[in-house]
């Protein structure tokens, strides 16, 4: 049975909570890499460089997280609105097949019912695309992400004794954007079963 | 749907919907009641999501949606007031009066349009048309806040879950004997009434009306002599059973 779009858009906002959850631990990661790198000094210059880099793609991640759970949840309501007025639609078509003396009384109710409805799933459509296009913004992130976990190897590389740490924190950040891409993806799987829902 | 008319005189009407044929196999069977005087109307326990459609196309080959100006819930339960949230969409200019108790609870099953008018514990009048109903305090039978309405002129009790029986959807309308129906009556009666005191403040308040028909949300109804032959069974009843096994 198909899962209602109500469902899929409160569960690609649960995966956008946790896509945050993991950006609040990468700012995080970058706040350690700069006092490691401020304690290391002229050896990882480039690190500290490249901190900054992972401090601005947190914040970016978490404020882009922030936004699409913001529209996922709207569009979570407006699906169980859309559910609501779909629902008393499909009663008041079979009230219209019962021939009732005054189904003409109904007429206002039954055209200002459809009418929500028609709004609705406008709405929902454009909310829903909206939703795919923050995805996609949501990934390239996550390529921005990998360049920088690359460049912070790099560099450790060439950190002396700070070599270690400097890696352990470059590997932190290529398990974090893992972890991210990871909530984005099944985001985009749940928005691309849409098509196969009904409100 | 079955629709009954109960009473008519002139454009004052009690009807009652119930005994649906095409009701899903497992929900029990309710009775609803809609009183029409002039160009309004009120529903009494408008019933359960599942019901809404064939109650509505019922509804309809009596007045037009435009008359079904008000609403009443008994009580917070499922069977009594779930189809709000399509009701809402149906009769966005109607009110809805249900005991104060439940507002917030009731307002769960969806309404935005319709107006919630709380009933004070102690009940209050509501005209209709021409006629003027009494919503009678039935405290804690079985809900914690309740009500029942007592029409004057039509001389009619809707009595809500007092008198209830359950029984099959092709049961006859009216108690015949009160031997026979009693057996159907009592369990409900002990295990859902919760409090003696409560059930002996609204006999007492019952006694008080004139009463030519009492009309249960389940099962069948009451007339003279079995309205006062139940009030006098009901009186020796003990209520509140579970917590004594």
């Amino acid at each position: 049975m198909a899962t209602p779009i109500f469902v899929t858009a409160a569960s690609i906002a649960a995966e956008l909570h946790q896509a945050m959850l993991e950006a609040k631990g990468l700012a995080l990661t970058a706040k350690n890499a700069r006092a490691l790198a401020v304690r290391a000094g002229s050896k990882t210059v480039g690190f500290k460089a490249i901190t900054h880099f992972i401090d601005e793609l947190a914040s970016d991640i978490i404020r882009q997280s922030q936004y699409i759970n913001g529209v996922s949840e709207h569009l979570s309501h407006n699906a169980v609105a859309l559910w609501r007025a779909s629902t008393a639609a499909e009663k008041f078509d079979w009230i219209a097949t019962q021939h009732s003396d005054n189904i003409a009384s109904l007429h206002h109710a039954m055209q200002s019912c459809y009418q929500q409805r028609e709004a609705l799933s406008h709405t929902l459509s454009r909310g829903l695309r909206e939703l795919e296009q923050q995805l996609e913004e949501g990934d390239k992130h996550i390529r921005t992400a990998n360049l920088i976990a690359t460049s912070s190897k790099v560099e450790a590389a060439s950190a002396g004794d700070f070599r270690n740490q400097l890696e352990v924190i470059a590997q932190n950040i290529t398990d974090t954007a893992d972890k991210i891409r990871a909530h984005l993806s099944q985001a985009r799987r749940l928005l691309g079963q849409r098509q196969k829902h009904t409100p | 749907m079955l629709a009954t008319t109960l009473y008519e005189d002139g454009d004052h009407r009690w009807i009652m919907f119930a005994r649906d044929p095409q009701k899903a196999e497992g929900i029990i069977d309710t009775n609803q009641y809609m009183v029409q005087s002039g160009d309004q109307a009120i529903l009494l326990d408008p019933g359960g999501i599942e019901l809404f459609a064939p109650m509505l196309s019922a509804v309809l080959k009596f007045v037009p949606a435009e008359h079904i100006t008000h609403l009443f819930a008994s009580h917070q339960d499922p069977d009594i007031i779930s189809s709000l949230g399509l009701w809402d969409q149906a009769l966005p200019n109607a009110k809805l009066y249900s005991p104060w108790l439940w507002e917030s609870f009731i307002r769960h099953f969806g309404m935005e349009k319709i107006e919630f008018c709380a009933i004070p514990d102690e009940g209050m009048t509501l005209n209709i048309g021409r006629i003027q109903l009494q919503f009678i305090p039935a405290h804690y039978l079985h809900s914690s806040g309740n009500f029942h309405v007592y029409d004057p002129k039509a001389k009619i009790l809707m009595s809500g879950d007092v008198g209830a029986a359950m029984e099959s959807t092709d049961a006859p309308l009216w108690v015949d004997t009160m031997s026979t129906h009693i057996p159907k009556m009592r369990k409900f009666h002990q295990r859902w009434m919760p409090s003696n005191e409560a059930k002996l403040d609204w006999i007492r308040r019952a006694r008080q009306l004139d009463i030519q028909i009492m009309a249960p949300q389940h099962g069948r109804l009451f007339q003279p002599p079995h309205v006062q032959e139940f009030l006098n069974w009901f009186e020796d009843l003990p209520v509140g059973i579970a917590i004594k096994g």
